[in-house]
């Protein structure tokens, strides 16, 4: 199972198989500036430093570029990661903890 | 008088036409009525034309906007005025280049960056309780059974002009606007604009040009509202703001976002508006109130958030 980590911070989650980016940080009483949830706006757009990820559902060009895919910006409501993958948000991203006690369980 | 009738159709992208139909025909309960070359066409259960909605595959957000027009003389005005208003691009478009749609005018707004047909034929498939002796509802409705199209919020850099070009041209009439203050020098945040009695056909917000920031269903009542936001959650749709009110149309409603990420709205209730009705202003510092009556606190997806 792939783990996830969000670079300086504490953040880190054991991914279940398919699971997405986002779907693990929910899961794990995270919550981040998000919009649509479904791969259309953009907003949750932040940059993969290590490991890799791919997409189960289509992701329009005009949303996320080729240019963007290669130099590891990813959606993280719709990327699957492949293997242990560290993300590096910016501020605006808002990553927060909303439920400690589901962070201590997605640690295990 | 408008010689338009209704926004008769919204025509968007979506990125996965199968996983858009399960949305729209299994969540909204729309009627699909053809799918042909990558395009999916749709009407609600209280609608007689052979669509409201079309979704084609490839990219997000808006490809353009039908309005329906009441005969071929309030197509030919609307089509001379346009050729006068000058800040925009006017065409004809005939028959069959839009499937069951008849001859009309195309008129492209490149101040918002947005494309609007306007026509008086549709093929008639009927509503699904009939004409005779009708029913309330159809009986088997499918998911929230959104009985109809209502409007859109357009997102554009000069909602000013494009403004002007739906009231001088198509003769729309300002219900309700957004400004930042009461002074003269008030610039425009938003228009809600009307053909003839709904609290809005159109909606313009200041942005970037081209972009959609949501297309609406017109449910009956606050219930039938509540009703859909349970099913959005049975549906795993995402839910970006309600069940809640507006202040501004007051009318009641739920944003939620299709597979692709485009928004939808469910609204209903709202007022019933009248040409000689005053308009009404929101100012910038009551916007959140105007926006979310109850949460009076706007919400940053909701005002940063478009395809
Ligand atoms: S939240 Fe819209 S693309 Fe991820
Ligand atoms: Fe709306």
């Amino acid at each position: 199972m792939p783990r996830l980590t969000v670079a300086d911070s504490d953040v880190e989650v054991l991914l279940k198989p398919g699971e997405t980016i986002l779907g693990g940080l929910h899961r794990a009483g995270y919550a981040a500036r998000t919009g649509c949830l479904r791969g259309g706006c953009g907003v949750c757009k932040v940059e993969v430093t290590q490991g890799s990820v791919t997409y189960a559902e289509t992701v329009a060009e005009t949303v996320l570029t080729s240019e963007e895919r290669t130099s590891g910006i990813c959606l993280i409501c719709r990327a699957v990661p492949q293997e242990d993958t560290v993300i590096a948000p910016r501020p605006e991203f808002k990553l927060r903890c909303v439920a400690p006690f589901l962070a201590a369980l997605a640690r295990k | 008088m408008s010689d338009v009738l209704r926004m008769g159709y919204v025509h968007a992208r979506v990125t996965d036409l199968a996983r858009a139909k399960d949305h729209y025909a299994n969540t909204l309960g729309l009627y699909p009525t053809l799918e042909e070359d990558g395009k999916l066409y749709f009407k609600g259960w209280d609608e007689w034309d052979h669509h409201s909605v079309v979704l084609e595959e490839g990219g997000v957000g808006a490809v353009k906007f039908g309005f329906k027009v009441m005969d071929t003389a309030g197509l030919e005005r609307i089509e001379k005025k346009a050729q006068t208003f000058g800040d925009c691009t006017v065409t004809r478009m005939s028959a069959g280049e839009n499937r069951e749609v008849g001859d009309g005018i195309r008129v492209q707004l490149d101040c918002i960056g947005h494309t609007f047909e306007f026509y008086t034929d549709m093929t008639a498939v009927g509503l699904e309780v009939g004409t005779h002796n009708p029913d309330a509802f159809p009986r088997h409705l499918v998911g929230i059974g959104a009985p109809m199209l209502d409007h859109a919020l357009l997102i554009g850099e000069d909602i000013d002009t494009a403004a002007r070009f739906f009231m001088e041209v198509t003769d729309f009439y300002t219900t309700e606007r957004a400004q930042t203050d009461l002074s003269d020098e008030a610039q425009t945040i938003a228009y809600w604009l009307s053909s003839m009695q709904k609290v809005h056909d159109i909606a313009l917000l200041r942005g970037e040009n081209g972009k959609l920031h949501h297309f609406a269903f017109q449910m009956r009542d606050w219930n039938d509202i509540l009703h859909a936001a349970d099913l959005f959650a049975m549906d795993d749709v995402p839910i970006d703001v309600g069940p809640t009110r507006h202040g501004i149309t007051r009318g009641e409603t739920i944003y939620f976002f299709d597979p692709a990420g485009n928004r939808n709205e469910t609204f209903a209730g709202g007022y019933t508006s009248y040409r000689d009705r005053p308009t009404i202003i929101w100012t910038a510092d009551q916007l959140a109130k105007g926006i979310f009556y109850h949460a009076r606190e706007l919400k940053e997806s909701f005002t940063s958030v478009y395809t």
